[in-house]
């Protein structure tokens, strides 16, 4: 059996493989995959001028922006299966863990303890992260960032500005989610506040 | 030939022998020597339970007290095997209860067991005393309940991370009033709550129990209870580990854990509240095994609480315990064998947590005793690989799962082959690999050429064509199983390959580019081999030969092609007698 070496990087397919006998989901798969390898070397605002079958899994994981509370229960089933390679067990605590966070349960309460436990109280000097999703309309992945970094809207649209892309940013505009599940234009109100209540994040594509 | 010593000297030397390799060679010595081994040999391990029949089984050794099967691939875990493919123990159950009414211990991974076979089980041998399911399905707490009620002497019954459809909680109730006989006890996958008492009443009338480890319904104000009962444990799993804040439930707490003098191992921590993790600070430095992967805690609490245990061999945890923790435990745990580090996000394309590839190549620095890693996270460069090579070459297991399908180096946006090609050439005593990220042929050239000791190789989004392949296949001489998902790999390498194949337990590939044509040739060139093609849109042969399969599952066997296929499993042997009539009998696995 004769093998043929190869010099150069193929691509996915197989020279032997007769592409036209693929039916559909194969193709949108191939599609997929050849996307993934692009994603790398290219900036996000390319993704937008490719045309893209509804179908294809790992872009609906990953565009979320639908209003309402954020991820569902069967979020990860629209990915690529049994990728990351975790079993169910642990899937349920990842469920159980992201739930907690968004609804920020994790307890920070503390006991002091007569014999001196030294846990309780230890770690009142550092703030909690706060990774918020950060969505610009028209770019097909989200991305998140950390409000507990920031301390203004300005560090906050500075950060937005090296994500995006500088102009972008300046010309769209930054809307949030907060608990109520309204959309805000964010600014209006002073950081604290905003800082309490923001859910997700929206820029915005000025005059809408 | 002269025989220097009766067969019941032998016998005794045999009796040493307890690794199955060492028996293997010792009955390949001379027929004599073969006949005696196989008469007293006591234990049997069969890693594939398609690879042989109980029948050949029993034929061979005929007084056997332990078995050890497995059932399922182990990409099963992950969803990648469909329900139904099979696993089934009821029919080795049926024929060790004949062949076996002295067996005391069962051991199943990935199998799917019914509570028929549970209660065969428990009413078929006398003197049981072991069960032990891991990742294990198809039976309720029915079937627990005649494990309880009927194996008087029961020493050990570990449920593992089984599915068990939870009828009720009274199953434990099972156990009459004179068992005493439990060492080591594992319900943390049942859902349902246990009768509290009866538990109570179970473990304070046991008084060799060992390990004990609780599912998350019972509530941690209760765990006193059941630690002043067992003051002797050496592991315990926890229930859930959350309360109210209460001093009174944290001194009864504390109190407890102060009691428990032998204990090493800790699991559990459902919904952990970090303010009770104090509580178990008088046990911390003498646990050498910690299992935080389902303790949602995160820093500092949880570095604070690790560090606490500086005799820590064994540590599994979730990423909340981030680069700075992992930087702590190197510092504090220079004992630590192993790591296992899960992502609490796994399902977000951006992190969640500040853990990276710096995390691990402090720990791999700072821990000269490392040699098992799992680790789950979202970048890595070719230089943090290297350095981990060079610090450790001691390494045994080495699993890195970078989240992102082909990521590449994300310092150079090069390809981890050069990476992962210094932990094969530096870690020569490699057993087992699992590699994720942007990897080319080049890496499977490394892996041929250095990974001499590898046993278990696990490849997913990787390779370019058939020579990565063909390096694998042809270069790994130790190589027993091979797991693949979504690489390029196709026919040339396999069919060029094939009498590799005999030599390895199993072969896995899914949405590879392998034909079925290559499959249907594999399977009637090679009648040792099972090839088995998983197809669920339909049947193979339907498309043309150049069509690639779905799945793939190839292994050796010497019990031809299974008979309980589901209707998406095809076999593509097509001369089932005459391997069937073959005599030469395969040495263990």
């Amino acid at each position: 059996m004769e093998l043929q070496l190869r010099l150069a990087l193929s691509s996915n397919s197989d020279e032997g493989f007769d592409l036209n006998n693929r039916n559909q989901e194969q193709q949108v798969e191939d599609c997929r995959l050849m996307k993934k390898k692009r994603c790398f070397d290219e900036t996000f605002g390319e993704i937008e001028n490719v045309q893209v079958p509804q179908t294809l899994p790992l872009l609906d994981h990953i565009d979320l922006c639908v209003p309402g509370y954020g991820r569902n229960e069967c979020d990860e089933e629209d990915g690529v299966v049994g990728w990351p390679p975790i079993n169910s067990w642990r899937k349920r605590v990842c469920h159980q863990a992201h739930h907690d966070n968004r609804r920020g349960c994790i307890t920070t309460n503390y006991v002091t303890v007569k014999n001196g436990g030294g846990g309780g109280g230890s770690g009142g000097g550092r703030s909690k992260s706060m990774h918020i999703k950060v969505k610009m309309e028209g770019v097909g992945i989200a991305r998140k960032v950390d409000l507990s970094r920031h301390h203004s809207y300005q560090t906050l649209t500075d950060t937005l500005s090296a994500m995006f892309g500088d102009e972008k940013v300046q010309a769209y505009k930054l809307t949030y989610q907060d608990k109520e599940g309204d959309w805000l234009l964010a600014g209006d109100m002073p950081w604290g506040t905003f800082i309490n209540s923001v859910q997700r994040l929206k820029l915005l594509r000025n005059g809408y | 030939m002269a025989q220097s010593f009766p067969e019941d000297v032998l016998e005794h030397v045999f009796s040493f022998l307890n690794y199955d390799k060492d028996r293997n060679a010792v009955s390949l010595v001379c027929k004599s020597w073969y006949e005696i081994e196989r008469l007293c040999r006591r234990r049997i391990f069969i890693g594939n339970c398609y690879a042989v029949s109980p029948e050949i089984v029993i034929r061979r050794f005929p007084d056997v007290r332990a078995v050890e099967l497995k059932g399922k691939p182990h990409f099963a875990d992950f969803n990648l095997v469909p329900e139904g493919w099979g696993g089934y123990v009821y029919p080795w159950i049926v024929s060790l209860a004949r062949a076996y009414p002295w067996l005391e211990e069962i051991k199943l991974k990935r199998m799917v067991v019914t509570d028929e076979s549970l209660e065969l089980i428990s009413k078929s041998f006398k003197n049981f005393k072991v069960l032990v399911l891991l990742s294990c399905e198809g039976f309720t707490t029915d079937g627990l309940a005649s494990i309880a009620a009927n194996c008087r002497n029961l020493r050990e019954l570990d449920l593992g991370e089984s599915e068990v459809e939870d009828l009720s909680g009274h199953w434990l109730s099972h156990f009459p009033d004179n068992c005493t006989s439990l060492v080591s006890l594992n319900i943390s996958c049942l859902g349902s709550e246990v009768s509290f008492c009866a538990l109570e009443r179970l473990v304070a009338r046991c008084p060799n129990l060992k390990t004990l480890r609780l599912n998350r319904a019972v509530p941690l104000e209760k765990l006193p209870n059941l630690l002043c009962r067992a003051p002797q444990l050496v592991e315990l799993g926890t229930g859930v580990y959350s309360a109210e804040i209460q001093s009174d439930i944290f001194s009864n707490l504390a109190e407890a854990f102060l009691g428990c003098k032998q204990l090493k191992g800790l699991s559990g921590f459902w919904d952990v509240v970090p303010a009770y993790l104090p509580a178990m600070y008088s046990v911390c430095s003498r646990i050498t095994s910690l299992n935080l992967s389902y303790a949602t805690a995160q820093n500092p609490e949880l570095v604070h609480f690790v560090s606490q245990c500086s005799n820590l061999q064994r540590l599994w945890v979730l990423d909340y315990i981030e680069d700075a923790g992992l930087e702590a435990l190197a510092a504090s745990c220079k004992d630590l064998h192993e790591l296992r580090v899960f992502p609490s996000d796994p399902f977000d394309a951006e992190a969640n947590v500040s853990l990276t590839e710096q995390g691990l190549v402090a720990v791999s620095e700072g821990c000269p005793k490392l040699q098992s890693v799992l680790y789950f996270c979202r970048q890595m460069s070719n230089a943090a690989l290297v350095a981990i090579a060079r610090s450790r070459p001691n390494m045994i297991r080495f699993r890195l799962c970078i989240i992102e399908p082909r990521a590449p180096d994300y310092l150079t946006l090069e390809p981890l082959d050069t990476g992962f090609g210094a932990i094969v050439e530096n870690c020569k005593e490699l057993r087992r690999l699992s590699m994720s990220g942007l990897l080319t042929d080049r890496v499977f050239e490394y892996i041929g050429t250095h990974a001499k000791k590898l046993e278990m190789l696990s490849i997913a989004f990787a390779g370019d064509s058939d020579l990565g392949l063909h390096h694998v296949l042809s270069g790994c001489e130790s190589l027993r199983k091979l797991e693949i998902r979504d690489c390029p790999f196709g026919d040339k390498a396999l069919l060029a390959n094939a009498t590799k194949l005999e030599t390895m337990r199993s072969l896995w590939m899914s949405s590879c580019s392998v034909s079925f044509g290559a499959c249907k040739l594999l399977g009637q060139k090679m009648p040792r081999l099972n090839v088995e093609v998983i197809n669920e849109r339909g049947p193979p042969d339907s498309g043309p030969e150049s069509c690639p399969v779905e799945k793939l599952y190839v292994y050796r066997t010497i019990a031809g092609p299974r008979v309980d296929m589901p209707g998406f499993v095809w076999t593509m042997d097509e001369q089932v007698s005459s391997s069937l009539s073959r005599v030469t009998e395969r040495r263990g696995d």
